[in-house]
């Protein structure tokens, strides 16, 4: 179906009044106020914001919206509120597939993850352009949702083709289509859609060049101690990266209570502070920042792989663009298998 | 829903004070925790933390626990300064068992040093319900000085067993203390085996430098890998394969362990650590 953008955009001011829809929030990106920086961030909605649906990535991952960076588990009580979130992109949804996965399993349901997941709508988007450190195209994705969303949104003009992507995505569709006017998409729309997506592709293609790697990993894992230690060099094991990593899930529990009184506060932890995995006497397996450094190579390339059959990366670059460093994940992962022949 | 995070209140009712550095809590659960032996809990101090440790009581006793804890860090700090009448919050059981199955009718050897006794004293005890099930238990201990030794007052009740055999041995004895059994570090007590090492298991639990130089000993005198079970003890700070500390290579030293036998975990990075 095709929607006027204009009039999705009125959708969604109706969707802030509740009797309209069961919504309490929608959730969508902004452009920064500073206007030297391209960059967006997920802002709830006002009457009068503006916002831009189709450009690439938000700065921060759509994680922090179900694994938030502090939640209280113990005594559990999340507060009800349903939300819509629009204009997540095909690599946070990637991202939020493995952390499904990591969350609610067979074995463990995270009472907030689960809550979050479950009060939540997603609305994607394609993107229309791409970040400087975007590189989905090298970890197998693409600039566009393929699964994982209840809408999907692709621009043409100033029109969106809108694609369902499960029951809870119907019902929004048919809300849309009752209150404003929608057309079925036709072939010249579907083709030329397919070529815009095919460009932003290419485009991804050519800034990647350069960091081209092939997928054998394994080359990570086998890349001796003098590799890890070279390309660690400048890093300060700040955690940024994880912190703003879509895929990274650990965490810590803390007692936050002076009362008498059992009190679970999940924070999200990094493997690249000195303290992660330092057991109390002082013993910790990855004491020097090379090994803490490559750990997080390892897991998002390895680890994650072999838990969720899923790459831990999405090719994001959120971690290159938020590093203090000035270090280049893309670079590292290309350098240090260019230490190890591929064994064919 | 049933909350993974969920914490069980239990009442302390009694401190030992094994050592300087390690007491026993006895604490009461407000509901039976049944767990396995090998399997550990989360102890949390409300309001200050909480930490993976292993149950040193039977695990034919699940209405009350032992917990065996050294004094080394923030947490522990607070264990030792806790009385009877406290509360503190029990999560678990969680990871793994000893295969007590493989050791029937076997010539066990248990090797253990320092607080790494915790769980081989509930690994012991549980084998004690059905002692005839075992054709031998041999028992080293270390420490590292005569005041240091642990369950000292339960030593003479273990060695009237028929087919226990309970060694012990301290690095040192410092002028003023003395000792009338062995001297040096446990793994010299290995001199004294008299069961066969290539057909029988070894459990082996204590200092990670212990833990290592225990289990090359162990391989030296002619055990298997696989027949060498070893208690990972990692920073497992949530205990259900969540929170990521306690990753070794490819396992959860949590869920997948913390008994793993030596042949499992051998060719990961840093176990010993």
């Amino acid at each position: 179906m095709v929607i006027k953008v204009e009039d999705f955009f009125s959708f969604l001011h109706k969707c802030l009044d509740k009797t309209f829809h069961n919504f309490d929030q929608v959730v969508l990106p902004a452009p920064s106020r500073n206007p030297l920086l391209k960059n967006y961030y997920f802002t709830p909605m006002t009457q009068t914001g503006t916002y831009n649906l189709d450009s690439y990535r938000t700065v921060d991952p759509l994680k922090v919206f179900f694994f938030q960076p502090r939640e209280k588990m113990l005594p559990a009580g999340f507060p009800a509120i349903k939300r819509l979130i629009v204009g997540a992109k095909g690599c946070d949804l990637r991202a939020l597939h493995v952390l499904d996965q990591a969350m609610i399993n067979k074995d463990f349901v995270d009472p907030g993850y689960s809550h979050w997941r479950h009060s939540t709508t997603i609305i994607a988007t394609d993107c229309s352009e791409i970040a400087p450190t975007c590189h989905c195209t090298l970890t197998g994705g693409k600039p566009f949702a393929e699964a994982g969303f209840d809408l999907n949104l692709s621009r043409l003009g100033e029109q969106y083709r809108v694609t369902v992507g499960s029951d809870k995505g119907q019902e929004l569709l048919d809300l849309m289509a009752k209150n404003f006017s929608m057309q079925p998409a036709k072939e010249g729309i579907k083709s030329a859609i397919e070529k815009k997506r095919s460009e932003i592709i290419r485009l991804l293609h050519e800034q990647n060049r350069a960091f081209e790697r092939g997928d054998d990993y394994t080359r990570l894992q086998s890349s001796g101690k003098e590799n890890w230690n070279r390309e660690s060099l400048t890093c300060v094991g700040c955690g940024a990266c994880t912190h703003i990593c879509p895929t990274c899930y650990c965490l810590i529990l803390n007692d936050e209570t002076k009362a008498q009184q059992f009190v679970k506060v999940r924070s999200m932890d990094s493997c690249q502070l000195h303290g992660y995995a330092r057991v109390a006497g002082g013993g910790s397996p990855r004491p020097k920042m090379f090994q803490r450094f490559r750990n997080r190579y390892l897991c998002k390339f390895l680890f994650m792989h072999s838990n969720f059959g899923e790459l831990g990366c999405t090719g994001c670059g959120r971690c290159t663009e938020t590093c203090t460093a000035g270090i280049d994940f893309r670079q590292v992962v290309r350098n240090i298998s260019e230490t190890v022949a591929v064994v064919s | 829903m049933h909350n993974p995070y969920e914490v069980i209140p239990a009442t302390i009712y009694d401190v030992i004070q094994e050592s300087p550095l390690i007491r026993t809590l006895r604490v009461k659960p407000e509901r039976p925790i049944p767990f396995k032996t090998g399997q550990f809990i989360e102890l949390t101090i409300p309001g200050i933390g909480e930490g993976p440790f292993t149950p040193s009581s039977s695990h034919y006793i699940s209405e009350e626990m032992d917990i065996t804890i050294m004094k080394t860090g923030f947490v522990t700090e607070y264990v030792h300064k806790a009385q009877p009448g406290d509360q503190v919050g029990l999560r678990g059981p969680y990871g793994t068992r000893y295969p007590l199955e493989k050791f029937a009718g076997k010539d066990l050897l248990i090797l253990g040093g320092g607080c790494g006794l915790a769980p081989l004293r509930s690994l012991f005890l549980t084998l004690l319900h059905d002692v005839e099930k075992y054709n031998s238990i041999t028992f080293f201990a270390g420490a590292k000085t005569p005041q240091d030794c642990i369950y000292k007052d339960a030593v003479t009740e273990w060695r009237k067993y028929k087919n226990v055999r309970f060694l012990r041995s301290v690095d040192v004895v410092p002028a003023g203390e003395t000792w009338n059994e062995d001297v040096g570090l446990v793994t010299t007590l290995l001199k004294k085996l008299d069961i066969d090492p290539a057909h029988n298991p070894a459990v082996v639990c204590g200092p990670p430098i212990m833990m290592k130089f225990g289990t090359m000993d162990l391989l030296k005198y002619g055990y298997k890998d696989e027949n060498i079970y070893l208690s990972m003890e990692k920073k497992m700070y949530c205990g259900f394969g969540q929170c990521r500390h306690c990753v070794m290579g490819g396992y959860y030293a949590c869920k997948d362990g913390p008994v793993f036998t030596y042949a499992q975990i051998k060719n990961e990075e840093d176990i010993w650590e």
